[in-house]
């Protein structure tokens, strides 16, 4: 394969002798993995971080090196709520370069400038979640010419000029799917009321009532849950109307972080709500991507 | 002569029974064709023998590996007088090189650690029956690093040990020559041995390393080329030494007066001095350097002056062709332009 690509790209005429071999070296070459070459698959339906995203195949391996395609699925799972936030245009993009990479003669990796697009719009929000930008994200070792992915239409000139206050957790959606995809990315969800919410430092610290449901355990134990506090990172001045009232009954879903539980998705628990029923119904049959199995 | 001719003669037979066994593939086919040329091949140690015929599949992949150490020998050594080759007919398992020599150290080892190389990966990709995954590790956890083995660790020993047996089946006569071979076949596979790493991937929510796998991994077969030889540079000129009663060597011993130290076990040895490989030579199988491509302005073993051994390089013009300026278009084809330019290359008179 890498000699193929080779060979498309040079043409040497040779007026008198052969040459032996000329070095040229890529400065972006598949992964050297010695188990398999890559190989053209079909994009799976089930693999909805990359449903829409403008090509059909993918290459697996792919360019962070999952192997099978359990393995694409498995990781791609957890990102697929940061696609819910629209936080920049270019995320998907990004994501399924890597993930889900496009089938050509050598791997075609995304521009550093799309890289850090997304990297500057999608990371504050990351951070509310307790998330870093990761270290497989690192934009420095995208490249910078031509032969790499940008967004189709390049508005790099239209740059928005302040973003209104945002509180990740709270402005989800009521939508089956989006419920669905946070609850698969967060720890635990718990049905409960909200007894006092304080400000501390940065962060807003919910003290939840002692009267709880639990919808998914998680990591969580039972000591744990009685004396749960959970904290809306960087969210001190955000606006969240669901942590305004406290009269009301929320779903609540959170993960651990160091010592810190955080609030990762809050909604109100909305019999009424059509969508918030359906999603509550399908809730028990629902089945988040499976970690263990794949690296069993 | 005969003995050369029979040795010749099993180089050719064991190569076209590669071909033919690859072309064979995997079936009833393959274990007849196996048997029938596992006992037509003359010379063959019964070892040997027996190995090809219980086992074509791993034949295949030892063809592949000892190719594959040619291939890395062969890039190490480019820009030298000496680029791997040999006079002779060429075959899988590359030319005897009559000479002692430490060229002749380098290509055993490299060769050696090509063929451990190949049977590990088989065995990690399952194409070879009776190996796998190094099972004793999978699912225990590191406790101290916050890992747990899981994937596919490769199973080094059994490589090692198949390479053992199979590349030192040939070594029957116990002679100087015989027992350098040995040595610097060793020193490859412990090369190989001392170089697997630890891979790991972090799959925890968003890749992080919340969570994460390690297995052992094979090195990069260039990066055992880069350190066989710095070994190479370095090797280490030794001698026989005869038991008392028996003329036959026992042991090799450093080359030096008075001196009975012996070769480290990862020190490539030689017994003979190499030729300068200036003139193609059927006695030490040297090629020579004439009609090999040189640089004009190298003052290094490339250069034309050191290549050609004095003797001048003829300059010939041609046209060089390539692809520029590529572009990837969304979605999703490379568009490129076409570039050219006259240039110059030198053969050695």
């Amino acid at each position: 394969m890498k000699s193929l690509a080779s060979l498309s790209l040079w043409r040497i005429i040779i007026l008198i002798l052969p040459l032996v071999s000329l070095g040229q070296t890529f400065e972006y070459g598949w992964p050297d993995n010695y188990d398999k070459p890559p190989q053209c698959v079909d994009i799976p339906v089930d693999l909805r971080l990359c449903q829409g995203v403008g090509y059909h195949q993918m290459l697996l391996p792919n360019l962070l090196e999952h192997e099978s395609m359990a393995e694409v699925k498995q990781q791609a799972g957890s990102w697929v709520p940061l696609l819910h936030k629209n936080c920049d245009p270019g995320t998907q993009l990004l994501l399924c370069s890597l993930f889900a990479p496009v089938c050509m003669e050598r791997p075609i990796y995304p521009c550093r400038r799309l890289c850090e697009n997304v990297r500057d719009g999608c990371s504050p929000i990351m951070a509310a979640f307790g998330f870093p930008w990761p270290h497989i994200l690192t934009c420095d070792k995208f490249p910078q010419d031509d032969m790499c992915i940008n967004t189709p239409n390049d508005t790099s000139t239209s740059e928005p000029n302040g973003h209104p206050p945002v509180c990740p957790p709270c402005d989800n959606e009521m939508k089956m799917d989006v419920i669905l995809d946070h609850m698969c990315a967060s720890e635990f969800a718990i049905k409960t009321k909200i007894q006092e919410v304080k400000r501390e430092n940065m962060d807003r610290k919910v003290t939840l009532q002692k009267k709880k449901r639990t919808i998914k355990m998680g990591t969580l134990k039972k000591k744990d849950l009685k004396k749960l506090t959970l904290y809306l990172k960087n969210g001190a001045d955000c606006p969240c109307t669901q942590l305004d009232n406290t009269r009301n009954t929320y779903l609540i879903m959170g993960r651990k972080v160091d010592k810190q539980y955080l609030l990762t998705g809050i909604h109100k628990w909305d019999k009424s709500n059509r969508e918030f029923k359906k999603t509550m119904k399908k809730l028990k049959s629902h089945k988040c991507p499976a970690y263990e199995n794949v690296f069993k | 002569m005969s003995r050369k001719t029979r040795r010749w003669i099993f180089h050719i037979f064991l190569c076209l029974g590669i071909i033919y066994l690859k072309i064979g593939g995997f079936s009833s086919v393959v274990a007849l064709g196996a048997s029938i040329i596992c006992n037509k091949i003359p010379g063959l140690a019964p070892r040997q023998r027996t190995i090809c015929q219980s086992r074509p599949d791993a034949i295949i992949v030892i063809g592949e590996g000892a190719q594959m150490g040619i291939n890395e020998c062969q890039f190490q050594f480019k820009n030298g007088r000496w680029n791997c080759s040999a006079l002779g007919e060429r075959t899988v398992f590359g030319k005897e090189l009559k000479v002692g020599s430490k060229e002749a150290a380098f290509t055993y080892a490299i060769i050696a650690a090509g063929v451990a190389h190949a049977i590990t990966a088989a065995c990690t990709q399952g194409t070879l029956s009776g190996c796998g995954c190094d099972k004793e590790k999978q699912g225990f956890y590191n406790q101290e690093e916050g890992w747990k083995w899981g994937g596919c660790s490769a199973d080094i020993r059994y490589g090692l040990s198949f390479s053992k047996v199979f590349l030192d089946a040939r070594e029957i006569k116990q002679n100087a020559r015989t027992l350098m071979n040995l040595h610097n076949n060793e020193v490859g596979r412990k090369i190989l041995e001392k170089n697997m790493r630890l891979e790991c991937k972090c799959h925890g929510v968003s890749g992080s390393c919340t969570t994460k796998t390690c297995w052992t991994t094979l090195p990069k077969f260039r990066q055992l080329g880069y350190i066989l030889k710095e070994r190479y540079n370095h090797a280490v000129h030794v001698e026989p030494v005869r038991a008392s009663r028996n003329k036959r060597p026992a042991f090799l011993k450093v080359k030096k007066p008075y001196s009975y130290r012996k070769p480290m076990d990862t020190d490539l040895v030689y017994i003979e001095k190499s030729p300068n490989y200036c003139e193609a030579d059927p006695v030490t199988g040297s090629m020579g350097t004439q009609g090999r491509i040189c640089n004009k302005t190298a003052q290094h073993t490339n250069g034309c002056d050191l290549m050609c051994c004095g003797r001048g390089y003829n300059t010939h013009q041609y046209s060089r062709v390539w692809q520029c300026n590529c572009k990837f278009l969304w979605c999703c084809y490379v568009k490129c332009n076409t570039c050219s330019e006259r240039t110059e290359v030198y053969t050695c008179k």
